[in-house]
């Protein structure tokens, strides 16, 4: 029977998620971008990029890359690709900050870093789409679950092609695009499939897989869960629309942004309905940190997801608007990525650490890797950091900004260290830790020594004998 | 699961503890039969709370370890399956 396994780079990739979102935050509490910049200006390009492809990108292809095997049952499709997809993301954003850099006047170099710097992330996307894509296409049927990643991965495409030509325009090497005026009125179309195609849709499909077996709680049935996949498909295609109209001669206005806002809405309205009947639903009562750590993220996609619409349709301020999407990406998207990276970096480490201990005398629990309750504290400066985030957007306060910032990093930095801390096993005790040359190592899963040779052997002598 | 060395293979594998909640994995339903011969010939199907479970092979490993230390145990044999699936109603009361 074909099983899954550990995904060897994994561990990498929120490794350089967590470096970019550490980043960003810093750069928001230096006041570099929106509010001390404009909305669409080159310094807050460089946060918002290093937030939306370095933090969360990269954290959920990482996420991808363990789980959608073990959710479909086959091995990872080509997971030689995955070191590749990886180094090809990061100099591709990075040459993407240096080309914003460019723009911004900060430093002296052509502006083809641009196009080239579209060139890395396109073929990482692509590394990406395709391990995953031929990994859910060698499984008939094609489940719900599959069907919402490849949709989710449908719409990375969209918004990876739109910023290549965004990069291309930039740069001054738009000529073939003629006459069509993709900026900056192609640009939210860009940003609702990428947050809420890419990041969203698979953080709603993702979740359901997942919930149902940290909570111990009922699947719900195929029936239920499609209205949230087809309402927020009929969005985010409304919003791929917007983004092809120029070529057609049509220029998509702010209704077209509110209508498929107005689905998405819909369908987060019957995920939220969906995620509370798993949460009543769950045998497992008492919450662990990961699910505790995601309440916040809920209530911020509750908030941001209702109001924004209604904002962009009353032409709110920028201010306003900002404050709502900061909300839904770094209180919805961003929390509850930490929330779970402190439970899959747990379950990994146990099951390189544990596994084959299993049954042979006490062992730890996967939960017991987690330093309680300081981890809780670091969710909470940084749930602190977004709600006063937010305000302040809302309030035009540039400064009370930079400070709940602070709040953001000393959080994410405190997470960070309590994740190293569960990949040194330092909450277990010194007798339950493996020898040196056997514990995890920091950024790369041991998957070559996870297994004996006898493990899927039927007929297992007595040991006795 | 009726027999004598039935019921000691079952007592034996309370003590293969799911990682996750910390309870065995006969309490969590995982265990869906166990059978065994007069000459000591066990046969045990089971499950895993989901089809791809990373822990599958570990789980089937460390149950066959356990029953081969059951005293009368001649030889074990572990099946997986998944007919039924696995639901959280399976698990015991506490």
């Amino acid at each position: 029977m074909p099983t899954a396994s550990l995904s060897r780079w994994t561990m990498s990739y929120f490794a350089a998620a967590l470096a970019f979102l550490l980043a960003a935050e810093a750069l928001a509490v230096a006041g570099i971008g929106y509010p001390a910049a404009g909305l669409a200006e080159p310094a807050t390009l460089v946060v918002v990029h290093l937030m939306a492809i370095g933090w969360l990108s990269l954290a959920m292809a990482g996420a991808l890359l363990q789980f959608v095997p073990v959710l479909v049952s086959r091995p990872l499709a080509f997971p030689a690709l995955a070191l590749p997809a990886l180094l090809s993301l990061v100099t591709g954003l990075l040459l993407l900050c240096g080309g914003f850099a460019v723009l911004a006047g900060w430093i002296n170099a052509p502006l083809d870093l641009l196009p080239l710097a579209a060139a890395g992330l396109l073929v990482g996307f692509a590394l990406i789409g395709l391990m995953l894509g031929a990994t859910l296409f060698n499984v008939r049927p094609v489940t719900l679950f599959s069907r919402f990643i490849l949709l989710g991965l449908a719409c990375l495409a969209a918004t990876v092609l739109s910023g290549a030509a965004f990069a291309a325009l930039l740069a001054g090497r738009g000529g073939w695009l003629g006459a069509v005026a993709l900026l900056p009125d192609g640009l939210p179309f860009h940003a609702l499939l990428g947050f809420g195609g890419w990041l969203g849709l698979i953080a709603f499909g993702v979740s359901y897989k997942l919930f149902v077996m940290f909570m111990m709680a009922p699947e719900p049935p195929a029936r239920r869960v499609l209205p949230v996949m087809l309402l927020a498909g009929l969005g985010l295609a409304l919003a791929s629309g917007g983004l092809v109209a120029p070529f057609a001669g049509f220029e998509p206005g702010t209704a077209l942004v509110v209508a498929a806002l107005g689905l998405l809405v819909l369908a987060s309205g019957f995920y939220g309905r969906d995620m509370l009947a798993l949460y009543r639903g769950r045998r497992r009562k008492a919450l662990e940190i990961n699910m505790l750590g995601s309440l916040p993220a809920f209530a911020a996609l509750g908030l941001g997801i209702v109001l924004l619409p209604a904002a962009v349709a009353g032409g709110a301020t920028d201010g306003l608007i900002a404050a709502l999407v900061f909300l839904l990406a770094l209180g919805w998207l961003g929390g509850l990525t930490l929330a779970q990276l402190v439970k899959i970096v747990s379950f990994m480490t146990w099951l390189e650490t544990y596994a084959p201990r299993l049954g042979r005398g006490p062992a730890p629990r996967v939960g017991d890797l987690v330093a309680m309750p300081r981890t809780g504290w670091w969710f909470l400066s940084y749930y602190a950091g977004v709600a006063g985030g937010g305000a302040a957007l809302a309030a035009g306060g540039a400064t009370g900004f930079r400070w709940a910032m602070l709040f953001c990093l000393a959080g994410t930095a405190g997470i960070v260290a309590e994740l190293a801390r569960v990949r040194r096993l330092s909450e277990i005790k010194a007798a339950d830790r493996p020898v040196a040359q056997e514990r995890p190592r920091m950024l790369l899963a041991r998957i070559d020594q996870r297994s004996p040779s006898h493990v899927d052997s039927r007929r297992i002598a007595s040991p006795r004998a | 699961m009726g027999g004598k060395l039935e019921r000691l293979v079952e007592i034996a594998l309370r003590d293969v503890l799911d990682p996750e909640m910390g309870r065995s994995v006969v309490d969590l339903g995982l265990i869906y039969d166990i059978a065994a011969t007069p000459e000591g010939q066990v046969g045990i199907v089971m499950t895993t709370t989901i089809r791809g479970c990373p822990l599958s092979g570990f789980l089937k490993e460390a149950v066959a370890a356990v029953a081969a230390g059951v005293d009368g145990v001649a030889t074990v044999e572990v099946t997986l399956t998944y007919e039924p699936l696995w639901e959280p109603a399976m698990i015991a009361a506490e």
